[in-house]
């Protein structure tokens, strides 16, 4: 094997065949297991407007462990947060291009050699 | 006088034809009586049968949940999103009552983007864990209430009841919220004969007339069927009704 791209080999499929757009979307914006499930929840559920507390409640999370992870995807202009007070309130994007980004992002992670590539990559670098 | 037809056979007539245009009309009773399966089908006929666009707010389920939930009556909600007619919000009252208090604020702008007309309110008894006294808590939801009518809404609010069976009782505050809504429906479970069934009243609507009788209504693959109304037995909204013969021997026999 040579060079990063073709490290991982799972199921018949290097991370090099990957859809670059969306490996690219996986390595800058979603790149902890937190933030896939937000991103996961926030597309099934689109119309959500809620503070870090209550998305915690919903996604059965400690409120501290996704707060710092929500403020990125604010950061990456996945949400959009708007004060309450001294709170952010997350809701999802309006902006149709990163929509469809994330419309793809989920449906390729029903595909389990997508899914295990994704994996591997996000436990990859966070152990750098 | 002007109608909004939940398009709920008999339960529109139990109303008086309809509701009564942006008006708040609460819907209360024990879990699993049929309170979102109500506010989703006036949805939902909304959208279908009166050209009236709809928002659900949900302070509980997750939209999906709703998505499924509907579909099992055959209601396509997925569909009615995207064609720009229905949005499903999942949100918290504090974040509602303050985004509602904005000018220009999420669920303002979602309404006039989807042209709304009809709003669920799933569900109201979260509003209790805002204000633990009775006044803030009216307060809230008069607030609450008056910004979405403010949006040409006519108003499903539901409110669940702990009893299964007969009278929950109500609390101050919960009396306090009756008196804020412009009518008040009351959905039982009633045990007859070993078999429980479900029972429906609307105890009132402010500025019109309305049927008294209660009513026994199924939810069936279609919806809510509202059906006759109990014959030959009172003490129906206790959970255990009596025929009138048992009830007039209690009553004037044996004292």
């Amino acid at each position: 094997m040579s060079g990063q791209s073709t490290v991982f080999h799972l199921a018949g499929r290097t991370i090099a065949e990957m859809d670059q757009e969306l490996l690219a979307f996986l390595k800058a914006k979603v790149n902890t297991f937190i933030k896939w499930d937000l991103v996961r929840f926030f597309h099934e559920n689109p119309h959500t407007s809620d503070t870090a507390e209550n998305i915690a409640r919903y996604a059965g999370r400690e409120a501290t462990a996704i707060a710092a992870e929500l403020a990125d995807l604010a950061e990456s202009g996945i949400l959009v947060s708007h004060p309450l007070g001294n709170l952010p309130i997350y809701s999802l994007t309006g902006d149709a291009r990163t929509l469809d980004l994330i419309a793809r992002f989920v449906a390729a992670c029903d595909d389990r050699q997508f899914r295990v590539a994704a994996i591997h990559y996000i436990i990859r670098s966070n152990k750098r | 006088m002007n109608r909004v037809r939940t398009g709920i056979q008999g339960y529109d007539d139990m109303l008086g034809g309809g509701y009564l245009p942006q008006t708040a009309n609460l819907v209360e009773g024990a879990p699993g009586t049929g309170k979102t399966t109500l506010g989703m089908q006036f949805i939902y006929n909304g959208v279908a049968q009166f050209d009236e666009p709809g928002l659900i707010l949900t302070f509980e389920e997750f939209p999906q949940q709703y998505y499924s939930d509907a579909a099992s009556f055959g209601w396509n909600f997925r569909a009615l999103e995207q064609s720009g007619k229905l949005r499903v919000v999942l949100t918290s009252p504090e974040v509602s009552l303050s985004d509602l208090r904005q000018v220009g604020g999420r669920i303002e702008t979602m309404a006039r983007e989807v042209g709304a007309r009809r709003v669920l309110v799933d569900s109201l008894s979260h509003f209790e864990r805002l204000a633990p006294d009775p006044l803030a808590l009216r307060e809230s939801v008069y607030t609450f209430i008056n910004a979405l009518k403010r949006e040409g809404l006519t108003l499903v609010l539901t409110r669940e009841s702990t009893a299964l069976l007969g009278d929950a009782g109500t609390g101050e505050g919960e009396e306090d919220i009756a008196f804020v809504v412009d009518s008040y429906t009351l959905m039982r479970y009633v045990e007859i004969e070993s078999a429980v069934r479900k029972a429906m009243l609307v105890l009132k609507v402010r500025g019109s007339e309305h049927a008294r009788d209660i009513r026994q209504f199924e939810v069936t693959g279609r919806g809510l069927e509202v059906q006759a109304r109990f014959e030959g037995r009172e003490g129906i909204m206790s959970g255990s009704p009596r025929r009138m013969a048992e009830a007039f021997d209690q009553a004037f026999v044996h004292k």
